[in-house]
């Protein structure tokens, strides 16, 4: 459709380009049969035809015969032909003008066609290539919408999945093949669209979006899956652990405390003394026990928040050290004094280099050291935990840190360590690997620097 | 004569073990099993010191700490468990002096009952040492080894209130208000770096501290011995 507006331009664009094409035969006359010039005119009604479509461009086709007429046909300045023939010139350069015009605008019509085919194709094509990269759906229904927006020729298109009803002030198409709609697309309601392009895009992007759907369904199937399997495998090594590392210390507590209570058994002051601490020994290894089966819980639940601070190293180092016992004077501290603060909670990282330590110390022959290194990196700080026991070869690396898993069979523990050690790590923006060096084992904690500026007021 | 302690916790078993310790620590022990019945026994016979459950079946220990602090000092111990870090803090907000995570050993238990039955009578001393450490609350001065310490504002002011409460658990949030006063900000992010600053002027090994000694989740003291 055709404003006003542009049918005025139209107008007074053709009028001239008719006189413009007129003056040019006035020049031309004296060296020129004039009856022959007539077919100029052809040149004032081909661009008309092709930019205002064959309305105009016949309006201006007549229009030109009559100019030619009055000026240029004897009688000059009069629309009679002395002349019967120049009345066939006259007719067959209508016919010319009136079929070049026709075909003009219809050329023009096809490319239009054209460029609007290529753009729903692009479109099209670019949607399924997004589908393969296997983007979210939230992701592909804003992109869809910005994509439909472009080909239908509307300033903005939104799309929400299902059958939806419309909002005040947006008209609601449904998207859909058949009666049934995969979603609805809602444009600003002035909006004018083509029902040509609406009938024949929309039902190919209800046919994609249907694929997207679907995939998305699946995805979340296989990870709902995954999930039960998961915890599946976890209960029955929670299971296995828990008829081990729970009964062995509730035996050994039983057996003491029945030796200390029964009256037929004759107990020197030392064995007494034994049975007790055997007895405590015992307690404070189940504590450790429930304490890991909670935490391992816990973070498999993402119950872990952490409260953030900003925290020394130095200092986190020495709440996990004071958490350890007389082990704890075998491990030697190189933490430079001006290692920057991370934010972390102090409680989680406490327990992951608590329990780095641990299966240090449980790897490293007796009396051997670990050696706690603290080094700045470029985003992060990394704190290195080296021991001198066996080390690991690469491919057993990662295995360390699934839960219910052992390095070594009679290795006291739960097995649950590392896997603890890695999901507060984690949760607290951090990560814990297992790294190469030569002569031991080495496992690594790096946790982000703080966005905090450092210094602080005195 | 021996110092009279209150008991308060639910668990029957707990509330054996306990009796029986302390009364062989040489303890006058009286027991109450829930808040109401602690509150009672706390009005009709104030005792000494109180070692107080925080989850009890018909309020908190925080409550209880709360009411006591309204006409007594006696010293208060709550009994916490792991993952209980908030209410164990409200607690010792409320007026609660020290604690001990559950399970806790014996000997624990009567150290910190010691020390808190010991500083509710004993001045403050005006001159604090320990170790070689020695902290002169008149001059403002420190000294580690008999060598005098720089020390910040701040950092002295971190010092200063822990030395007026030598033994005594500080919260975070009574430390930042003893020194920033009652609009502290920002500064709660900076607390932790300020005592490891302090730290590393005063210790020898800051990770294995002497003097200042972090309870995670709760806040610092300043060690009695070191």
């Amino acid at each position: 459709m055709r404003t006003r507006a542009e049918l005025v331009v139209g107008a007074l664009v053709s009028a001239g380009l008719v006189l413009l094409v007129s003056a040019v035969v006035a020049l031309l006359k004296p060296h020129v049969p004039v009856l022959s010039l007539g077919a100029l005119y052809v040149l004032a009604v081909l661009p008309v035809a092709i930019v205002w479509g064959t309305a105009l461009a016949a309006i201006v086709s007549v229009a030109s015969m009559l100019a030619f007429n009055w000026f240029f046909l004897p009688p000059e300045h009069s629309f009679h032909l002395r002349e019967s023939q120049n009345w066939l010139a006259l007719a067959i350069y209508l016919v010319i003008a009136v079929v070049v015009s026709a075909l003009a605008a219809g050329a023009r019509a096809r490319r239009e066609d054209a460029e609007q085919r290529r753009l729903e194709a692009h479109a099209l094509a670019e949607t399924a290539l997004d589908l393969l990269r296997g983007r979210t759906l939230d992701e592909e229904l804003g992109r869809l919408a910005d994509l439909t927006a472009g080909v239908l020729r509307v300033d903005a298109a939104r799309l929400e999945l299902g059958q939806r009803p419309p909002i005040e002030g947006e008209r609601a198409l449904p998207v859909g093949a058949g009666l049934r709609s995969v979603a609805t697309l809602f444009v600003d309601e002035a909006a004018t669209i083509d029902e040509a392009v609406q009938r024949r895009f929309l039902p190919s992007l209800a046919a994609l979006l249907t694929v997207v759907v679907e995939r998305s369904r699946l995805e979340a199937e296989a990870l709902e899956a995954e999930a039960l399997r998961r915890s599946d495998m976890l209960k029955t090594a929670l299971l296995r652990s828990v008829s081990h590392d729970l009964r062995s210390p509730l035996t050994a507590i039983l057996a003491s405390a029945d030796a200390l209570a029964s009256p037929g058994l004759a107990l020197a002051a030392g064995d007494r003394l034994e049975l007790a601490d055997a007895i405590r020994d015992e307690a404070t290894r189940l504590d450790r026990v429930v304490e890991q089966l909670l935490d391992v819980s816990r973070l498999e639940a993402g119950a872990v928040e952490p409260h953030s601070e900003l925290w020394h190293v130095d200092e986190l180092v020495g709440r996990a050290l004071a958490g350890l016992g007389p082990e704890a004077s075998r491990v030697r501290l190189d933490i430079p004094p001006d290692t920057p603060p991370v934010e972390v909670d102090a409680a989680h990282v406490e327990r992951v280099l608590a329990n780095l330590l641990d299966n240090a110390l449980n790897y490293s022959p007796p009396g051997s050291g670990v050696v706690v290194r603290a080094e700045r990196g470029a985003t992060e700080l990394r704190v290195h935990v080296v021991d001198n026991g066996p080390g690991l070869p690469a491919e057993e690396r990662e295995a360390l840190f699934q839960p219910f898993r052992r390095g070594n069979a009679g290795q006291r523990g739960s097995g649950l360590g590392l896997a603890i050690a890695r999901g507060f790590a984690e949760a607290n923006g951090g990560r814990v690997w297992a790294q190469d060096t030569p002569g031991g084992g080495h496992l690594v904690l790096s946790l982000p620097l703080a966005a905090r500026p450092a210094a602080i007021r005195a | 004569m021996s110092a009279r302690v209150l008991v308060v916790d639910d668990e029957p078993q707990i509330l054996r073990a306990l009796r029986t310790s302390l009364r062989g620590a040489g303890y006058d022990v009286e027991t109450a099993e829930t808040a109401e019945g602690a509150l009672a026994a706390l009005a009709a016979n104030p005792p000494d010191a109180v070692v107080l459950d925080l989850v009890l079946p018909d309020g908190s220990g925080t409550e209880v700490t709360r009411e006591l602090r309204t006409w007594s000092s006696a010293p208060v111990i709550v009994l916490s468990v792991v993952g209980d870090e908030s209410e164990k803090v409200a607690a010792l907000d409320a007026g609660a002096d020290d604690y001990v995570t559950k399970p806790f050993s014996v000997e624990e238990l009567l150290a910190r009952l010691r020390a808190a039955l010991r500083r509710a009578d004993a001045p403050v001393d005006p001159v604090v040492e320990v170790g070689d450490l020695r902290i002169d609350l008149e001059k403002q001065a420190v000294f580690v080894g008999g060598k005098p310490v720089q020390l910040t504002p701040h950092e002295f002011a971190l010092l200063r209130v822990l030395a007026r409460n030598p033994g005594k658990l500080l919260t975070h949030a009574a430390l930042l208000r003893e020194v920033w006063g009652r609009g502290y900000g920002e500064e709660s992010h900076y607390l932790h770096v300020y005592v490891s600053q302090l730290r590393r002027k005063l210790e020898a090994d800051p990770a294995r501290p002497r003097y200042i000694l972090t309870e995670p989740g709760a806040g610092y003291r300043l060690a009695e011995r070191a």
